[in-house]
């Protein structure tokens, strides 16, 4: 049972956990406490001052974000005194601030705004000071005006905690400012650009880069969704005006990990409306893609699919919902009566991982270890699990990297254990076994010819008998061997580079009879593509269908191309990588004719006979309750799962990335390595 | 001090032994900085660059301490190091009008460096000799009473030699 404590706060009695601060204390009790830097999760600094409070038997006001709760405490939030001091504060901070708030894009969510509304300052008694400082807006993600910056640090301290480090702030007193090492523009920095200090900026100081006459915040409609463009699906925060997307941010919960999304997530929508988007059914009509009704796409296809009949094959790409996967699967066997369906899954793992991969929240864990992983936010490798592991070992987490070679996380590992990850496994769970934990009989016959276990492994084994819930994530490839780690204690995930490669697998498409790999080499006299897959040329087929939402290299050689409603247009759910069930909503229309892919499937089905039944939520939350059983497994590599996730990734966002404002950030990498 | 040849250890001292390795290369960036500032005159963006990957401390991190102290300087300074007195004994017997020569004569403003390298011109809050205002120094000796053509342009060879 966690520790509570009683307090009063302007009178209320309440109860909380033990050592909170008093301004989430508040929140408990429902009392907002005025504030601009405070950021939750975060430890609290005090810059702002505006977070004063009184406490009963201390003198002077204190901060709130940095006192903890104590028993009995009382606590009030609104007396004269503070209210006085506040007031100062905000009148201070209008003397130089600029007064546009009547075209500030930032109008209706600034804090400062909100906080000179409340106290009915309408400019600041003080002489006004005006910075003129240079705007940064080269680059078109994120605009940076450093003189609407009030310094409360936010954007610094996100910045630190994920790992990126690339604000700071630079002088002193009046002069401060918040800038890049040296003050360059923010792309000659080490920046991602993912925007979480947009996220951050209570002020107009950081804000995206386009936002200029595009709405502001009440003139909104916010939908939550899931970014499916990497296996990390994160929770995203979609606004919408007159149908068109206007921005996205983050959409996982204050104080979480997670609250991080990266500039595919955050920027890449512009490639919805690109022109390679495909709006209509396509045919080959002597040798050149036309376009078609859908009746006759349909017609086409159906045709098609009974000529070929069990010669047919399915191949499906993971970042599909489970709704569309249900669908699919359904379609296969009741309507093309097939086996030959399977997915891009089988590049990377083996199906079976995601049966026995746990369910954990990275938010609880003390201890993380990250196995054979090469997580990081520069090279695009499931940026937001990347920054999720920094902000756990920035608020105290310890991080074990296991790791063939040096990995970006390395440098901010309690232990880094390089070489071999089998044999550090292996080693580990030996020390384990002499510090006299329990381990199963079956791992113990693996177990064989240990090498020299070596003082950081000891340490290691320490750490996790010390641990209240550590976490492993690790590659598909090594999920069995470390499956014995976990048999001894803790959660293990599996993390993969496609959004929804558990729930697909869940779902039922699995490799039954040939990998992908098999399929695209063999020939077979149909071949229905669904979704983004990494294929750039026509494999041996004779019809070929695919079902895509833009024109790539592989719908350039198709024989039909079927329009698809991209993952923002699309409601439904997916299981994330955690085994979290997360919903999709849609939050514009369709492109174009397109459609989803359970919609398509239907159709067809429906052209060739059969009505399939339309998927529901229960069927999905009882596949997706799988009892994870993790048991004893032989200590090796599962074979042929290696890949290059930042390839992998890259590849599959390829059309994402070259249709919008991303292809800026890649010229401008590909310009930086060649210096 | 070269970057590459830091010895954490070494340098920290006899507190090494309770600082973990983060307070280790915490603790030292500020010697280490003004020991480069001694062999270089100026904290050079490479070095500080080098410096970041050597203690693991990020580069705006470094830039955000450096910047702090006004004894830092990010470009390089000019062989004669000319400040310019503006406390209000110096000010109200004219020392604007010196600075204001200077740089007319130079071709910068205060603050910078010239081209060349011959000299960085400042400006000082009180030097502590207001009986020989206005007063200006160059690198370390002063220079009093500056009144009149004559010691302008004396003020200005000294600069120039």
């Amino acid at each position: 049972m966690e520790e509570v404590v009683k307090i009063n706060i302007d009178g209320k009695e309440v109860e909380v956990p033990a050592g909170i601060n008093l301004i989430d204390a508040a929140e408990i009790a429902g009392i907002h406490i005025p504030n601009l830097c405070y950021m939750k999760g975060m430890k609290g600094v005090g810059a702002c001052r505006l977070c004063l409070v009184e406490v009963e038997g201390l003198k002077a006001p204190v901060i709130a974000c940095n006192t903890k709760v104590r028993d009995n405490m009382i606590v009030k939030t609104k007396t004269e005194r503070v209210q006085e001091v506040r007031k100062f504060v905000i009148d201070l901070l209008l003397s130089m601030h600029p007064l546009d708030c009547m075209t500030c894009t930032k109008s209706g969510i600034c804090n400062l705004q909100k906080y000179a509304y409340e106290f009915e300052l309408k400019e600041s008694s003080f002489t006004r000071k005006k910075f003129g400082y240079p705007v940064d807006a080269a680059n078109p993600f994120i605009k940076r005006d450093p003189d609407y910056c009030i310094l409360c640090g936010r954007c610094v301290r996100v910045c630190k905690e994920q790992g990126t480090n690339v604000l700071d702030f630079m002088g002193r007193g009046i002069e401060s400012k918040v800038v890049t090492a040296n003050d360059r523009p923010l792309q000659e920095s080490e920046c991602t650009f993912c925007g979480s200090c947009v996220d951050a900026c209570p002020v107009n100081a950081l804000l995206e880069a386009d936002r200029w006459r595009k709405g502001r915040e009440w003139e909104y409609e916010k939908y939550n969704s899931v970014c499916m463009l990497c296996g990390c699906a994160c929770e995203i925060k979609v606004s919408v005006r007159e149908g068109d997307i206007q921005k996205i941010n983050s959409g996982a919960k204050d104080g979480s990990v997670e609250k991080y999304l990266c500039a595919y997530g955050r920027f890449g929508f512009d490639s919805l409306r690109a022109e390679s988007r495909l709006s209509t059914p396509l045919k080959r009509v002597n040798g050149e893609l036309k376009e078609t009704t859908w009746e006759d796409a349909i017609n086409i296809v159906s045709t098609k699919l009974k000529e070929a009949g069990k010669n047919t094959c399915i191949i499906s790409s993971a970042s599909i919902t489970n709704e569309d996967a249900i669908t699919l699967k359904r379609f296969a066997t009741e309507v093309l009566k097939t086996q030959n369906i399977g997915s891009t899954i089988s590049l990377y793992s083996d199906p079976k991982v995601f049966k026995n991969s746990g369910k954990a929240d990275i938010n609880s864990s003390d201890l993380i270890i990250v196995i054979g992983l090469n997580l990081s936010q520069w090279d695009r490798v499931l940026p937001a699990i990347d920054a999720a592991v920094r902000k756990r070992v920035n608020r105290g987490a310890k991080l074990i990297v296991i790791n063939e070679a040096e990995t970006g996380l390395s440098t901010v590992a309690s232990i880094n254990l390089r070489g071999n990850e089998i044999e550090s496994i292996k080693a580990i769970i030996t020390a384990l076994k002499q510090s006299g934990a329990e381990i199963d009989k079956q791992t113990e016959e693996y177990l064989s010819d240990v090498r020299e276990i070596t003082e950081e492994i000891t340490k290691s084994a320490g750490m996790i008998l010390n641990a209240k819930s550590p976490l492993i994530l690790v590659s598909p490839e090594l999920f069995n061997a470390a499956s014995n780690l976990a048999l001894i204690k803790g959660d293990i995930i599996a993390v993969y580079p496609e959004s929804n490669a558990r729930g697909v697998a869940l779902m039922g498409i699995e490799t039954e009879s040939k990998s992908y790999a098999e399929m695209t080499d063999s020939k077979y006299s149909l071949l229905y593509i669904a979704g983004n897959v990494p294929l750039q040329n026509r494999p041996d087929t004779d019809f070929l269908i695919v079902q895509n939402s833009y024109m790539n290299d592989i719908a350039k050689n198709a024989d039909i191309v079927l329009p698809v409603a991209e993952y923002l247009e699309t409601s439904g759910t997916i299981i994330d990588y955690a085994g979290r069930i997360k919903h999709l909503n849609r939050a514009i229309d369709s492109h174009g004719k397109s459609k989803s892919h359970r919609e398509i499937f239907r159709e067809i089905a429906k052209k060739m006979g059969t009505t399939l039944k339309m998927p529901v939520e229960s069927e999905i939350k009882k596949a997706a309750d799988v009892k994870a059983k993790i048991s004893a497994m032989p200590f090796e590599k599962t074979k042929n799962l290696h890949f290059e996730p930042d390839k992998f990734i890259e590849t599959l966002n390829l059309t994402v990335i070259n249709n919008s404002r991303l292809i800026w950030l890649k010229e401008a990498f590909e310009v930086k390595a060649e210096k | 001090m070269k970057v590459e040849e830091i010895d954490v250890d070494n340098e920290v001292g006899e507190v090494s032994e309770i600082l973990s390795q983060n307070e280790k290369t915490k603790g030292i960036l500020i010697h280490v900085l003004q020991q480069i500032q001694e062999d270089m005159g100026y904290l050079p963006d490479e070095v500080l660059r080098k410096l970041s990957k050597k203690l693991n401390i990020p580069l705006s991190e470094i830039y955000s301490v450096a910047s702090f102290y006004k004894m830092f300087h990010f470009k390089p300074r000019g062989k004669k190091v000319v400040r310019v007195c503006l406390g209000t004994a110096c000010y109200v017997r004219g020392s604007k009008k010196v600075l204001n020569m200077l740089e007319n004569e130079f071709g910068i403003k205060s603050g910078d460096t010239t081209e060349d390298l011959t000299m960085t011109l400042e400006t000082v809050g009180c030097v502590g000799c207001c009986g020989l205002a206005p007063v200006a120094t160059i690198n370390d000796n002063v220079v009093g009473e500056i009144i009149g053509n004559k010691k302008l342009e004396k003020l200005i060879d000294d600069i120039r030699e």
